[in-house]
């Protein structure tokens, strides 16, 4: 089984240490910590995406349902049944697999655009639940809540530990992302990426295991989303909108989908850019099209799948999930599933 | 691997590192290093960019004719000077938030004040809360904000949800009569409207004939326009908002409503008025500010003609309610500070509340203690097309005026929903 | 009852506009697999096109042909400069540049026409509402149901009954066979995605004169018009139609009855197909699966 090497290590834990040191090292920067926080649950939720994206092959255009499916869960509970912290993430994270078991079984049916856009259907219907709902959601308007204490400890996580709880949940996902596209399961998800009709051949139920992806995948962005809430004390519709779900997409995509931390640099760069460029210019929205634009066209793979691109061989290398050009062009797919 | 690859490799993620950590510094260079001891910085937190982007420049504007005023009599608190740092949340209530812990944290502003959207202003309510620092609404209608969420540290300018329908239901009453039909979105503002005109029904006994839920961005009101033609109520209420409002009564007028039936509603920005076609400038509003008029500014108040002439001379068109807004914002803001000699939030808030003026309109006010809501009254204005041979910007004749006591609800009601929490 | 008959009346003209732009999209998406979620941008595009152009002194008639067609030529170009790198990747790609592309479209009308929408009226002569017998039903509302089935008789007679309809026909069933047979595949797309943008264009003016026209107000009609692509079916142009109608119909009628679901009637509609017949009512099994 191919490895990192020895120096993709020291490069994550040079990482690590950096992440570790932000609480010190974002003020030295003038970036807010929480800003930094949002950075790691983006990319908790990027990760989400990439699970589909990046090593099933499916596009998950409407995956913002599940993340405001955790944010919701996550504030409903605190504002009804006043839990903790973690119980509190532990019911956003389920509300979003209830999401995917709810819609996984239509969008199950389809495949590649039709996935997407029946994805982005749903999630408007989602959208609009929120919105419409007003007693139950707040409606247009939101949802405030407190950020309730832990569990067990009685404390209230501030600012610096707020940001290492949310360290500590990424850096579990993170781990746990690695061990699972490394597992068998793991690896009939590529070969589903890859051929999907070939490993139908081979016997496998290839709706079972995306069922399964997009119910993990629904569970890491339910986290995510729940983090989130906890961030901002606050729980509103846009967050189960198709632009959120489009904004994740592009997290994922920039740092490069079937990477292990393409997510974590596409969140970096989507979101300390997104504040930099709002902060500096008041027309910023073209510079952020123009960067999926700019994107799309040139780094296809990515900064960080580009970049491991370039280290020596690499290219020739059969990198399982590495390469997201998966489909052949159209016409090949119609032939083959004719 | 072989050890020329490992010079490569070690390049490339450092290199990464290294210009993510540069892109991260890029801040740096924007922001100014002045220290923070020589001026008092405003955290402003609107919405530059989407939907109310004109709002919140108008807003803006407001307040930065109050700040210059302020700066020109010598600052706050002895001679200190103040600024402002601007930051755009783009309608989305997570982006505020962080804005505004931007604000407070890294330029380290003393008070926030913000929003159009009502969202956004609860989400900063709630930031700004959690932090300890003043925030005043300026322009975010929720009856939440003052309400049921209502926090120590946050004030409210503009008029409530609640101020606006009885308002508007009162004198309309008084004006066409009382068997009304109402169009209403379907979703929590429009919910907020249709049980505040109830509530109005209920006092002055006039009865709804028809009450129709439209879906969040109806294009086609056709089908509740046919039936408020064969109902033939005294009053067409359209509580729909922004685009929904625009297309409503375009249609409206394709369905020959106008002139037959008379319509009104909550409230409309001028800046809205002047962007409708001329077939959809119809109707009776709520109007919480105007540039003209005794009824509003009240005869001799040099502060309001000041306040008009300077602002129409350097933006070439007439302040509207939110440049009001934003005004009196700041004004009272920087008072407060100036008041409690003091950026602590608890401070200014005792300073603040209750607190009795007289600013750019006719009368005098004071932002409630119970829930720091400004007490100001409210106008229904009917609209003229083109507006006047003088001044094509003159769309609104104002026809009534409601006082701040009889369009809120009582302390003793507030007081059931708002629980407010000292520190 | 007497609601009834203007409601269907209404119903069926939301539903060809529906149908429009969905046969727009569809267009585009059958031949090259580009989802183009900019297509409500070029509606909104030639609407203001058409509000510049009678702010500068032609008349409405004139902006009507003109605005539609500029929109044409700014959508070709986006064509061969951005999304034709596109065509041999993954619908993945068109779909986050044409997002991206939106996103861009949408700040530059706010820069360029203010964010609050201009004022939009259809001419003199289409105002006012006549007597139908059974309603009076406003003029322009009639012109755009006329038009809208005019566009709609004119996209069959070109597809069914001209060369090039028939080369777009067989190049979204055999790309390679077409192009070993001599046809300029590269000109086809782009006459292809020309014509969706211009189907696109013309109902932007057509609903500038009955929706609000301001920065957002394309993006209202391109959701109901995906859903329309997913219910009529994918490869296919009559399901467009009916899909669209259908829609169109089912929104109108519960507006009058349950105005609460109004909203979601269309994804009702939407699950109960798919439950039924995955591909959408005409949709052909095995494009894009």
């Amino acid at each position: 089984m191919k490895s990192i090497g020895i120096w993709g290590w020291v490069a994550t834990a040079i990482l690590f240490v950096l992440l570790l040191l932000a609480p010190q090292l974002a003020p030295r920067l003038h970036l807010a910590l929480t800003i930094c926080t949002d950075v790691l649950l983006f990319a908790i939720a990027a990760m989400a995406v990439n699970l589909l994206l990046g090593y099933t092959g499916v596009l998950p255009f409407g995956n913002a349902a599940f993340f405001g499916l955790g944010a919701y869960g996550a504030g409903l509970s605190i504002q009804n049944f006043h839990v903790g912290f973690i119980t509190s993430l532990a019911i956003g994270t389920l509300a979003g697999v209830v999401g995917a078991l709810l819609i996984g079984p239509f969008l199950l049916r389809r495949r590649g655009i039709y996935f997407a856009l029946l994805m982005i259907a749903f999630g408007q219907v989602f959208y609009f639940i929120a919105y419409r709902f007003t007693n139950v959601t707040g409606g247009e308007d939101g949802m405030n809540f407190t950020r309730p204490a832990l569990e067990g400890f009685g404390i209230h996580l501030q600012d610096a530990g707020f940001y290492y709880a949310i360290l500590l949940i990424f850096t579990l996902v993170v781990a746990g992302f690695w061990l699972l596209v490394r597992s068998p399961f793991g690896r009939t998800l590529v070969a589903i990426k890859q051929n999907e009709v070939r490993a139908r051949y081979l016997g496998l139920n290839t709706d079972r295991f995306i069922f399964v992806a997009l119910l993990i995948s629904a569970a890491i962005e339910g986290l995510a989303g729940a983090c989130y809430g906890l961030s901002i004390m606050f729980a509103y519709p846009l967050l189960l909108d198709w632009h959120q779900s489009g904004d994740i997409v592009l997290m994922t995509i920039l740092g490069g989908a079937g990477t292990i931390f393409g997510p974590l640099v596409g969140a970096i760069i989507y979101v300390i850019g997104e504040d930099i460029l709002s902060t500096a210019l008041p027309w910023w929205q073209i510079p952020l099209g123009a960067l999926f634009v700019a994107c799309v066209l040139g780094f296809p793979k990515g900064l960080l799948g580009t970049a491991l691109d370039l280290l020596p061989g690499r290219k020739n290398r059969i990198e399982p999930g590495h390469d997201l050009d998966f489909a052949a062009p159209i016409i090949a797919d119609r032939e083959t599933t004719r | 691997m072989t050890d020329f690859k490992v010079d490569r490799k070690t390049f490339l993620t450092t290199a990464a590192i290294a210009s993510a950590g540069a892109a991260a510094g890029f801040p740096t260079i924007l922001r100014s290093t002045a220290s923070a001891k020589d001026v008092i910085k405003i955290g402003l937190d609107y919405e530059y960019t989407g939907v109310y982007a004109a709002y919140a420049q108008s807003e803006t504007r407001g307040a930065m004719m109050a700040m210059d005023a302020w700066n020109a009599r010598g600052g706050v608190m002895g001679g200190t000077r103040v600024t402002t740092v601007s930051e755009d949340n783009d309608n989305n209530p997570g982006i505020a938030v962080e804005k505004a812990r931007k604000l407070v944290n890294v330029d380290k502003c003393a008070a926030l004040m913000g929003s159009i959207n009502s969202s956004v202003s609860l989400a900063v309510s709630g930031a700004a809360n959690a932090m300890n620092i003043l925030y005043i609404d300026s322009g975010g209608h929720a009856d939440a904000v003052t309400g049921a969420d209502c926090k120590y540290s946050t004030f409210r300018t503009c008029h409530s949800t609640w101020m606006e329908t009885h308002a508007t239901g009162f004198s309309l009453g008084k004006k066409f009569g009382k068997k009304w039909y109402l169009i209403t979105p379907d979703y929590a503002f429009g919910h907020a409207l249709d049980a505040g005109y109830r509530d109005v029904a209920k006092k002055i006994g006039a009865t709804i004939v028809g009450d129709d839920l439209t879906p969040l961005g109806t294009t086609d009101f056709s089908p509740y326009l046919t039936k408020v033609l064969g109902a033939k109520p005294d009053l067409l209420l359209v509580l729909v908002q922004g685009d929904d409002f625009v297309n409503c009564l375009k249609q409206a007028h394709e369905f020959g409503l106008v002139g037959k039936i008379p319509i009104g509603g909550p409230q409309v920005e001028l800046e809205a008025v002047w962007a409708l076609p001329e077939a959809a400038r119809v109707g009776f509003w709520g109007v919480e500010w105007y540039y003209k008029g005794a009824n509003v500014l009240g005869t001799n108040n040099k502060l309001a003609t000041n306040f008009v002439n300077e602002y129409r001379k350097k933006y070439h068109t007439p302040p509207t309610a939110r440049s009001a807004f934003g005004y009196i914002t700041m004004d009272r803001l920087l008072w407060g500070i100036n008041q409690a000699k003091s950026t602590n939030a608890a401070k200014i808030a005792h300073a603040l509340a209750g607190a009795k003026f007289q600013t750019i309109f006719e009368g005098t006010t004071y932002y409630r203690a119970a829930d720091h809501q400004l007490m100001w009254p409210m106008w229904l204005g009917g609209i003229r097309a083109k507006g006047t041979p003088q001044d094509k910007y003159d769309v609104f004749d104002i026809v009534d005026r409601q006082e701040p006591d009889s369009i809120e609800q009582s302390i003793a009601e507030k007081a059931k929903v708002c629980k407010m929490v000292w520190p | 009852m007497a609601h009834i008959a203007p409601e269907i009346f209404n119903g069926l003209i939301l539903g060809a506009f529906y149908a429009v732009v969905a046969i727009g999209l569809s267009l585009i998406m059958n031949l090259t697999g580009t989802i183009n979620m900019a297509h409500g941008s070029f509606m909104t595009l030639a609407g203001y096109l058409a509000f510049a152009l009678i702010g500068a002194g032609t008349n409405y008639w004139y902006a009507l042909a003109i605005a539609p067609l500029i929109a044409v030529v700014i959508g070709i170009l986006m064509e061969r400069t951005m999304i034709r790198p596109l065509y041999r990747r993954d619908p993945v790609y068109s779909l986050l540049l044409t997002f991206g592309i939106s996103l861009i479209a949408e700040e530059a009308f706010r820069l360029i026409w203010g964010p609050n929408g201009v004022p939009f009226s259809p001419p003199k002569v289409l105002s006012g509402s006549i007597s139908l017998g059974f309603t009076t039903f406003p003029v322009y509302r009639l012109f755009i149901a006329g038009a809208l089935v005019v566009i709609i008789i004119a996209l069959v007679i070109f597809l069914q009954h001209t060369r090039y309809g028939l080369r777009l026909r067989a190049a979204v069933q055999d790309r390679e066979m077409i192009s070993a047979l001599g046809t300029n595949t590269q000109l086809l797309y782009m006459i292809n995605f020309g014509l969706g943008i211009l189907i696109a264009g013309i109902a932007g003016v057509l609903a500038a004169g009955m929706l609000s026209l301001n920065p957002q107000s394309g993006n209202s009609l391109l959701m109901p018009a995906f859903v329309t692509v997913i219910v009529g079916g994918m490869g296919s142009l009559y399901g467009a139609i009916v899909g669209g109608l259908l829609i169109g119909l089912a929104i109108s009628l519960t507006t009058l009855y349950l105005p609460a679901a109004s909203e979601i009637s269309m994804y009702v509609i939407m699950a109960v197909v798919l439950l039924v017949r995955p591909r959408g009512l005409f949709g052909e099994e095995g494009i894009f699966g």
